[in-house]
């Protein structure tokens, strides 16, 4: 252990002081120890390799052909990139997608937030409230879904016939019937699954934040408002980032609800990119022209966390 | 010592188990999940009488298809499999099947074959596929509601007047009994019992090739008036809107529903699951008189290159024998072979005899791209269904959906 990390440490001067040329040098003539700090990532680079960059490099080969699910492929190179620029379909997907992925970050955070205040400090029955709100996490998107899927139907679940028996809507409502009421309830059922995994993101940020600048604010007459504002939300920043990453990133991987509880509907109003991934490749067996499409998202979604980043990182001379 | 003797006589059976005398082969068949009930039952059987055995296969329904082209491009395909016959044309398309024709025709009875099966198992004049389990649309009415809303229980309706004038006198019993269900969300289902009302008035959806989208008929126009009328008088529980076929059967099962188009399936799920549900069965009828169903089942397809079709061919022969269509009949499958279904069903429940003679006559749309048009939860038909059901603009939705069929057709012809 000690050796890799002095191997590393050796290593590092020679990156930044050093020019390319002696930097290709020094690869070259690497002496043992690189090598065995080489070693000591192995097993790691071994998993990158085998479960990340090889589909990652047969998701793009099969891109470049016609591949159906059964029968022979063939090589068309770029074709399925531009039939891609013609699929209207894709993008009315990846346009709801933004839209979900915009309306279920605020949410999330917006009842993420408060929560995290809420349970941050120690105060009487705090481990009660976080595991309380933490629980939905443990839940498996795909069993949430079907939970929801049930509670939200209209002849045999709870909302529709509850409202009804309390005399709150004239006849039984199926709220999956149209698109308000379905992706509202679908907002609420991800905001109800998800919201306690960002609540604890935040959590550790807010401790994080040294309790003595927040007193210091306070003797010199700074509100909550102020504190909050000043303190608090500069000090999350790469906590902030991180949670909104991980929601923006799963918002737009949506699919396990919709697909369960909605089916696309109503009126294929809720096929969101991954699902339309999915019906091109196992519905009309287009395996190669799903594999397209896979790579143009991944690329949105690497844009996407680039410019987050960007937006998100400490400004100059903090830190 | 006992038990020694009894475990050494045990194990000398498991010996000659797996090591049955001669060349003895073993193919490898699978079905999907809707096949659980008959097919088990049917290779236990051949398996008893053969040297040579079968091992089976279930596979959950939606999968079936995504994993035999995953295990075709990986070389670990099954020897044969039982497929839902609406794929066959496509399966044939991609050039995975073995071309069975001659073996096909040298059968003495291939003649009485179900002939929507042996239709769909053909791709350019060669046989790809041939019937192996069948299922006919009907319509089933509830007897014990008929009789409380002071209908004749033993008459079922004859048109489309008769439907929806019954399904009113049933839902004015009230409380939780509503008149007529059907999966208001689901392609599938409604391929299979809806197009019947259409075939019945003399309409259809697809030319017979499958080239060319026929949506816009006034035989479409008035299965959906009679569809939507019923709604509009709350005869349909709301559920239907969103069903995506999950309630197809179950609505019926609970006692409430008076009339719903369904199939030959449901007459052995009644019987062994709701045995106190009193039911009638009757064809799905045209507009006025007349009647119609859809054909479905699975057609037998054999992978292309297996080095057992000997023992697939031999399988497939005790299937169509009396034997074999009487233990497809007896556990959930019409029988495929006409000349000798009446003999099969003669033991069994007589509303066997309608759905067998449904079967006959059914029909099934031939194309190659059926999943993208008909069953696919987003694809066209299924959109369609839903909006000229519930929604505000029919015009609008049987031309949207009447283009975007015509373009995943042609599309697929390229």
């Amino acid at each position: 252990m000690s050796e890799g990390l002095s191997a590393c440490a050796g290593y590092k001067p020679g990156m930044s002081a050093n020019s390319t040329l002696s930097r290709r040098r020094k690869l070259v003539g690497a002496g043992p120890r690189q090598w065995v700090g080489l070693l000591y990532v192995a097993p790691a680079v071994a998993l990158v390799i085998v479960f990340f960059i090889v589909p990652l490099g047969m998701t793009v080969w099969m891109s470049l052909h016609n591949w159906p699910l059964m029968g022979a492929h063939s090589f068309i190179g770029l074709d399925n990139y531009w039939a891609i620029l013609r699929d209207n379909r894709f993008w009315n997907a990846l346009r709801f997608t933004g839209f979900y992925t915009v309306v279920v970050t605020i949410a999330i955070f917006a009842v993420a937030f408060p929560l995290a205040l809420f349970i941050e400090r120690p105060r009487p029955l705090t481990g009660f409230y976080r595991t309380f709100f933490f629980m939905p996490v443990v839940v498996g998107f795909a069993s949430a879904s079907l939970l929801w899927s049930w509670l939200l139907n209209v002849d045999s679940g709870l909302f529709s016939p509850a409202a009804f028996a309390l005399g709150l809507t004239e006849k039984k409502v199926n709220l999956l019937a149209t698109f308000q009421p379905a992706f509202w309830s679908i907002i609420a059922m991800v905001v109800w699954k998800v919201a306690g995994f960002t609540m604890i993101i935040l959590m550790t940020g807010l401790q994080s934040i040294p309790p003595e600048l927040q007193e210091a604010a306070t003797i010199d007459g700074a509100g909550p408002l102020a504190r909050f504002r000043a303190i608090t939300l500069p000090l999350m920043r790469r906590t902030i980032a991180l949670a909104l990453i991980l929601s923006v990133a799963g918002s737009v991987l949506a699919f396990d609800q919709f697909y369960i509880i909605l089916r696309g509907g109503p009126r294929n109003q809720t096929l969101t990119a991954v699902y339309w991934i999915f019906n091109q490749s196992f519905v009309s067996f287009k395996l190669g022209y799903g594999a397209a499409l896979s790579m143009v998202l991944l690329v949105i979604l690497l844009v996407l966390s680039l410019i987050q980043l960007r937006l998100l990182r400490k400004p100059e001379g903090l830190d | 010592m006992r038990t020694f003797i009894a475990g050494l006589a045990f194990a000398a059976s498991i010996v000659s188990a797996a090591l049955p005398a001669g060349a003895a082969e073993t193919a490898n068949i699978w079905v999907r999940a809707d096949g659980s009930n008959f097919m088990p039952r049917i290779v236990d059987a051949f398996n008893k009488g053969h040297e040579n055995q079968i091992k089976l296969d279930i596979i959950p329904n939606a999968e079936i298809i995504p994993k035999y082209g995953a295990a075709a491009a990986g070389g670990t395909a099954p020897d044969a499999l039982s497929l839902d016959l609406i794929y066959t044309p496509a399966f044939s398309a991609a050039g995975q099947l073995e071309d069975i024709t001659d073996w096909a025709k040298s059968l003495p009875y291939f003649e009485s074959l179900s002939p929507a099966h042996v239709k769909t198992g053909s791709y350019k004049g060669r046989i790809y596929g041939l019937p192996f389990s069948a299922d006919s649309s009907v319509l089933i009415w509830n007897k014990k509601l008929f009789k409380q809303a002071g209908l004749d229980p033993e008459k079922g309706p004859t048109n489309w007047a008769e439907i929806e004038a019954a399904a009113e006198k049933v839902n004015a019993l009230g409380g939780d009994i509503k008149g007529f269900y059907f999966s208001g969300n689901c392609g599938g289902c409604n391929i299979f019992t809806f197009t019947p009302l259409i075939w019945a008035s003399g309409g259809d959806i697809l030319t017979e090739d499958g080239s060319k989208a026929t949506l816009d008929s006034p035989q479409l126009r008035g299965a959906i008036d009679l569809y939507r009328s019923m709604i509009k008088k709350d005869l349909v529980p709301q559920g239907a809107q969103t069903d995506t076929g999950s309630n197809f059967f179950a609505a019926f099962a609970t006692g409430n529903i008076g009339i719903t188009p369904s199939g030959a399936f449901a007459i052995g799920a009644l019987n062994t699951q709701y045995p106190d549900i009193d039911y009638g069965v009757t064809f799905l009828p045209g507009k006025d008189g007349g009647w119609s169903s859809f054909a479905g089942g699975d057609n037998f397809i054999v992978t292309k290159g297996t080095t057992k079709i000997a023992v697939v061919k031999e399988f497939l022969d005790f299937a169509y024998s009396l034997e074999g269509q009487t233990i497809l009949a007896k556990y959930g499958s019409l029988p495929v072979r006409g000349d000798i279904a009446k003999e099969a069903l003669k033991d069994l429940d007589p509303r066997y005899q309608i759905a067998a003679e449904a079967m006959a006559k059914g029909r099934t749309p031939y194309t190659v791209v059926f999943n993208d048009l008909i069953n696919s939860a987003n694809g066209p038909w299924t959109q369609m269904v839903n909006e000229v059901f519930f929604g505000d603009d029919v015009d609008g939705s049987i031309a949207n959906a009447q283009e975007t069929m015509q373009s995943i057709i042609d599309s697929a012809q390229q």
